[in-house]
């Protein structure tokens, strides 16, 4: 039953699969070559792609006498118990499928294995090369084109919005010249580095028991499922004891939720069978971690689904490792993001600014594919949303957004290649797998779309096909690139002058309010106070629009340009948040805070949600001024940079 | 080392006294001590005192087997501060480790406490201070069980000390502090009452008197109260609050018998000694109510220490102090109408052969009766009232920790304000404890300033200024109010009431 060719953690993924009546199209990522592997119940079958993309073929990769084998192998480790029938049945169907194609294509070589990946991979290198060229030429000449292109997207700047936003767009043909500056301002985002870090370590290491943060997911048994450090193996004991503690209070009739100790903080989440227990001395507030073991566990359901609980019931010893194999990746970088992406606890997504034309021809293209196949359609600039389209009465939580966007952008196969995976949508509905058909148009813009439909690859590919044309000819991937090289907001840009100070008296706008580093500089020269970030000291803000579960941050400013002040700020966002929202018998409307570190302000109307932060000898009033500015600047020009949806499709 | 631990610890947990079993009660406190009953069959011995004593055994088990599980447990990663709080779904544990190896914890239960439970660090005052007050009248823990190794003295101490606390801090089954004006409260500290420069002189003069007799014994401290504020102290800080907190509870006019015809001197229920000698040991509670009231010459009496052989006198109440190498030192209060005098006589001055409180109490009715009304009158002409303290539109705490005092308005304005704001105060105040942590970890040393303005729901102000050891607490239930008027009218109270200390320049 299984490939030889495949790592045993490939195979089990496919068989649970089967296991859970879900379709057999699920086997390993292949690369470099365009093969994919499906596991059934008789044999393995590869997928692979002949040059001139004519279809797949499916042809047997492994001798059906050895399935015989696998099959006991299987039954010996309790993962094929009393439901084997019914998928065996699914199973057999599709062979027979797959038996027909076999006559009409040629056998092909074996898949390699590479990652682990349970996804379905058409490797479109050579099919795509004139598309990728084309993609790279107007990329190169994306200033040029914006000159000369008939089909001019109207620029934002023209767009009609406040003076404050033409200074931010009008950048745009010298976007390539600040190229990357939105990503090196955001230091924490880049420190991740892939995959598993101290595999090596266990418990008794005191290296191990010195990480500022661990997150460990074990099953109601204690086995381990998943450690951010160190190997699962060793760390059976370590995990055995949690669950003993978990055991323990549970058969109290209660359930244990939170340790504290000096400055470590035990969070306990249990989901069914799955334990979830996060250990850190990160300062964090109680509920941030209690939403990050909620995420982790949404990430989890996203590759498993909530049958793996199923599992748990058939055989508390279940081990879930080897279904989880290759997906270390996809739990670095979520747990990663925990300390650089505000999606993380602000239960939100945020859009790449784009005008709205741009904005709005991005949204054409993906109604233009949207039919009954079609569940959700995203484009993606890594984890920024740049359009989506969702079925009626079907809605995407930004939670789901959130994993899928980690799980597709932490594996580099996704990147190089076309790609058919099955997922879960938890917040969508966790019981079930949809399909997402994944593909990168450029470096950046990822385009995603979600089907219910096993067999819908060819269909997501042509329409695909129609948005990536439809892209490039209204030169929306070139704003895009544009938008992306240009980076996110940053307070130096924020206009000046009255549109920003206000009411402040002119004495006070030189320099910064309060703040003994300002310069001898204009009100209207905001770039010219060094060190202080933009107007009255302002260094950084987060703005969440309520109604549509969005929020635009802006870039770290210079003073908060290390690594260690961006966490700082990162973790007060976190406590200010947590303060504003887990107040006994309310929200905090609005919070004013002052340590050595920063001033920060709060602010939580029914429409918006501000928080900003400010130089530690910023005056309150000034501060309350920009604030007010800020948010009705932000409004003025909320199309460019949230995604407001208006058609039937939008949720 | 750690390698075995998690194995270790999780047969401990599942040793069979250690299942976890249910018992509905609304609060529990234990104490423990960890160093004890190591062999298997003799978990009992760890427990050293457990509310309500009516507990199933297996229950009281199980919460130290939970307790000292995760000691263990967070010691893998947190030895120097091993657990300090468990949460459940059901209830809320806080430890403390006031000696040790010795561990107290307190457990509380959601279902039953209505209010929410915000700040542990308060709950973790009440132990601490339960402690402080159980040494003051026992002396350390430590010292007991070492004098006793089987535990019976310390056990029994702890039996007629703690159940009477636990009684001032319960109304009906409920903990007093979640649900009043506890949230502009400081536990630990005390409250000042404000002296002219005259008085001041007045009070220090007479207390030097006091201080400088000696008769049967030396008196080495001396504590003034006027009603429940304190006057002077000549203790430390520590031991000051301490003193102040029982003389509180059980001293001042308010708080000792109503009348003092009925009181008479019984000799009271003895306990048995665990020995075979026969020996009988009365255990005194300093907690009991009702056991303080004034003799005819203005000196309070009490028979919570025992009553001597012949029945005829009380015994003469004895503390440890802190700050005098725990030296044991006998307690003698006298009371004239709103004023009260502590004194600390030390033991080892007194002669053998001599009644030293009888010699006392002649010298201070012949020699300062007369200034201590003078006195009395003088505090109580300049004295302001109950709400002396209060400031028409705020509700404040300020508290020095350096001098642990502490200012407030009083409770009975504390009460008018809406549930929504004590509760936003209780959190930000959690907060505030966290972050003071939190900077205590990184810099002990380091100048704190922290300010906080936080409008609740119902549009109240909540207002936290830090300053060095000074902290201030404001409330301001003003709905039209701005964060700058609100700034505003922080200012204006710390520049009236506060030295200028939270002045934002």
């Amino acid at each position: 039953m299984f490939s030889r060719n495949c790592a045993d953690r490939h195979t089990c993924f496919g068989l649970l699969a089967l296991r859970f009546n879900y379709s057999p199209y699920l086997a390993c990522r292949t690369a470099p070559r365009t093969c994919t592997s499906y596991s059934t119940p008789l044999g393995n079958f590869a997928l692979i792609f002949g040059d001139d993309d004519d279809g797949p073929c499916y042809l047997p990769s492994y001798a059906p006498e050895k399935a015989e084998d696998d099959r006991d192998l299987l039954s010996s480790e309790g993962v094929n118990g009393g439901g084997a029938d019914a998928t065996s049945e699914e199973g057999t169907s599709e062979v027979q499928e797959f038996h027909r194609n076999e006559d009409e294509y040629p056998p092909s070589q074996s898949p390699s294995d590479v990652n682990g990946f349970k996804c379905i991979s058409y490797n479109m290198k050579e099919l795509d090369l004139d598309d990728d060229r084309r993609s790279a030429e107007n990329m190169e000449g994306s200033c040029e084109q914006a000159k000369d292109s008939d089909i001019e997207v109207e620029p934002a700047a023209g767009n009609g919005h406040v003076e404050g936003y033409k200074s931010y767009a009008s950048s745009e043909c010298g976007g390539a010249s600040k190229s990357g500056q939105g990503q090196d301002t955001d230091l924490l985002k880049r420190d991740l580095i892939p995959g598993k870090q101290h595999q090596n370590e266990d418990d008794s290491s005191a290296a191990w028991r010195r990480h500022k943060k661990h997150f460990f997911i074990l099953s109601h048994a204690g086995k381990p499922i998943y450690s951010r450090y160190g190997d699962e193996h060793k760390l059976a004991g370590f995990s055995a004891t949690l669950q003993a503690i978990m055991s323990f209070v549970e058969n109290g009739g209660d359930s244990i939720k939170y340790v504290r100790a000096g400055d470590h903080q035990v969070v306990f989440l249990v989901k069914g069978p799955v334990y979830l227990v996060s250990i850190s001395s990160t300062d964090e507030p109680l509920r941030a971690l209690r939403r990050q073991l909620d995420l982790l566990h949404g990430q989890l359901l996203l590759i498993l689904t909530k049958s793996l609980e199923k599992c748990f019931v058939k055989n508390a010893n279940f081990d879930l490792r080897p279904l989880l194999g290759g997906t270390e990746n996809v739990f670095s970088s979520l747990i990663h993001s925990f300390s650089w992406n505000p999606a993380s606890f602000l239960c939100s997504y945020t859009c790449l600014p784009l005008s709205h034309t741009a904005r709005q021809a991005a949204g054409a293209a993906l109604q233009d594919v949207a039919d009954n196949d079609l569940l959700f359609a995203l484009l993606l600039s890594d984890s920024k949303v740049i359009s989506l389209v969702g079925a009626q009465k079907a809605s995407l939580h930004p939670d789901d957004i959130f994993l899928l966007s980690n799980f597709v952008s932490s594996s580099e196969s996704f990147r190089t290649t076309e790609s058919f995976s099955p997922v879960c949508l938890p917040k969508y509905n966790s019981t079930v797998f949809v399909y997402a058909y994944v593909r990168y148009l450029d470096t950046d813009t990822c385009l995603i779309l979600i089907t219910k439909n096993s067999e819908a690859f060819f269909h997501l590919k042509d329409c695909r096909a129609r948005v990536e044309s439809f892209l490039m000819e209204t030169h929306v991937l070139r704003d895009i690139s544009n938008s992306v090289a240009r980076g996110g907001l940053r307070v130096e840009d924020l206009p000046a002058g009255d549109s920003i100070y206000g009411s402040v008296p002119r004495s006070k706008r030189v320099g910064t309010v309060g703040d003994g580093k300002a310069s001898n500089s204009t009100a209207a020269g905001t770039k010219e106070r060094p060190g202080v970030g933009g107007a009255a000291g302002l260094w950084h803000f987060i703005y969440r629009s309520v109604y549509l579960d969005q929020y635009v941050a802006s870039e770290f400013s210079s003073p908060t340009q290390t690594p260690e002040a961006q966490k700082r700020l990162f973790r007060a966002y976190e406590r200010l948040y947590a303060s504003m929202h887990g107040a006994p018998g309310g929200s905090h409307q609005m919070q004013y805070r002052r340590d050595e570190n920063h001033v920060l302000l709060a602010w939580s109307t029914a429409d918006f949600e501000f928080f900003a932060a400010f130089d530690p000898l910023a005056e309150k009033s000034s501060a309350i001024t920009v604030c007010n500015r800020v948010c009705q600047w932000i409004r003025d020009v909320e199309n460019d940079f949230f995604f407001v949806g208006a058609s039937p499709f939008n949720w | 080392m750690f390698k075995v631990l998690p194995a270790a610890l999780m047969v401990f947990l599942k040793t069979k006294g250690f299942e976890m079993s249910e018992w509905d009660a609304s609060l529990q406190l234990c104490v423990f001590d960890t160093s004890r009953g190591q062999c298997d069959g003799h978990e009992l011995d760890k427990i050293l005192f457990f509310y309500p004593t009516d507990c199933p055994l297996a229950a009281q088990l199980s919460l130290i087997g939970l307790g000292e599980g995760l000691i263990t447990f967070t010691k893998i990663f947190s030895p120097d501060a091993p657990c300090d709080v468990i949460d459940s779904e059901r209830r809320l544990h806080v430890l403390f480790q006031p000696e040790q190896g010795l561990w107290m914890i307190m457990v509380l239960d959601k279902r039953k406490e209505n209010s929410e439970i915000g700040r542990t660090h308060a709950l973790q005052a009440v132990l601490r201070e339960a402690h402080g007050l159980f040494t003051l009248f026992y002396g350390s823990l430590k010292a007991l069980l070492s004098n006793n190794p089987s535990g019976d003295i310390a056990r029994s101490c702890l039996h007629a000390f703690l159940p009477d606390y636990l009684a001032d801090l319960l109304t009906g089954k409920k903990l007093l502090m979640m649900s009043s004006h506890f949230a502009l409260q400081e536990r630990g500290s005390v409250q000042m009452t404000a002296l002219d420069r005259g008085t001041a002189l007045e009070v220090q003069s007479l207390i030097d008197l006091l201080q400088s007799w000696f008769g049967s014994g030396r008196i080495c401290h001396t504590l003034l109260l006027f009603q429940d504020l304190l006057v002077s102290s000549t203790l430390s800080p520590e031991d000051a609050a301490y003193l102040f907190t029982y003389a509180r509870m059980r001293l001042t006019p308010a708080a000792i018998s109503a009348t003092s015809s009925g009181h008479s001197l019984k000799k009271s229920p003895l306990r048995e000694d665990s020995g075979d000698q026969g020996l009988e040991v009365f255990t005194p509670r300093p907690l009991q109510r009702d056991k303080w009231w004034r003799d005819h010459d203005g000196f309070l009496i009490t028979d919570a220490w025992g009553v001597e052989a012949q029945g005829m006198s009380a015994i003469i109440p004895t503390v440890w102090l802190h700050q005098s190498s725990e030296e044991c030192m006998q307690l003698v209060a006298y009371q004239h109408k709103q004023l009260t005098v502590i004194m600390l006589i030390s033991v080892v001055h007194l002669a053998a052969d001599i009644d030293g409180s009888h010699v006392l109490r002649n010298q201070v009715v012949d020699k300062a009766s007369n200034r201590l009304s003078v006195l009395e009158e003088r505090i109580s002409r300049d004295w302001g009232g109950i709400n002396a303290n209060h400031v028409p539109g705020y509700r404040y705490l300020w508290v020095d920790h350096d001098s642990r005092v502490s200012k407030a308005s009083p409770g009975s304005k504390i009460t008018t304000l809406t549930k929504d704001s004590l509760l936003s105060l209780d959190k930000v105040r959690a907060e505030i404890d966290a972050a003071k942590a939190r900077s205590d970890r990184k810099d002990p040393a380091q100048f704190r300033e922290l300010e906080t303005c936080v409008r609740t729901r119902s549009n109240a102000w909540v207002v936290v200024r830090i300053r060095g050891s000074h902290e201030l607490y404001i409330v301001l239930e003003r709905a039209s109010e701005t964060l700058l008027l609100t700034a505003e009218a922080t200012e204006k109270f710390s520049r009236r009431h506060c030295d200028g200390i939270f002045d934002s320049d």
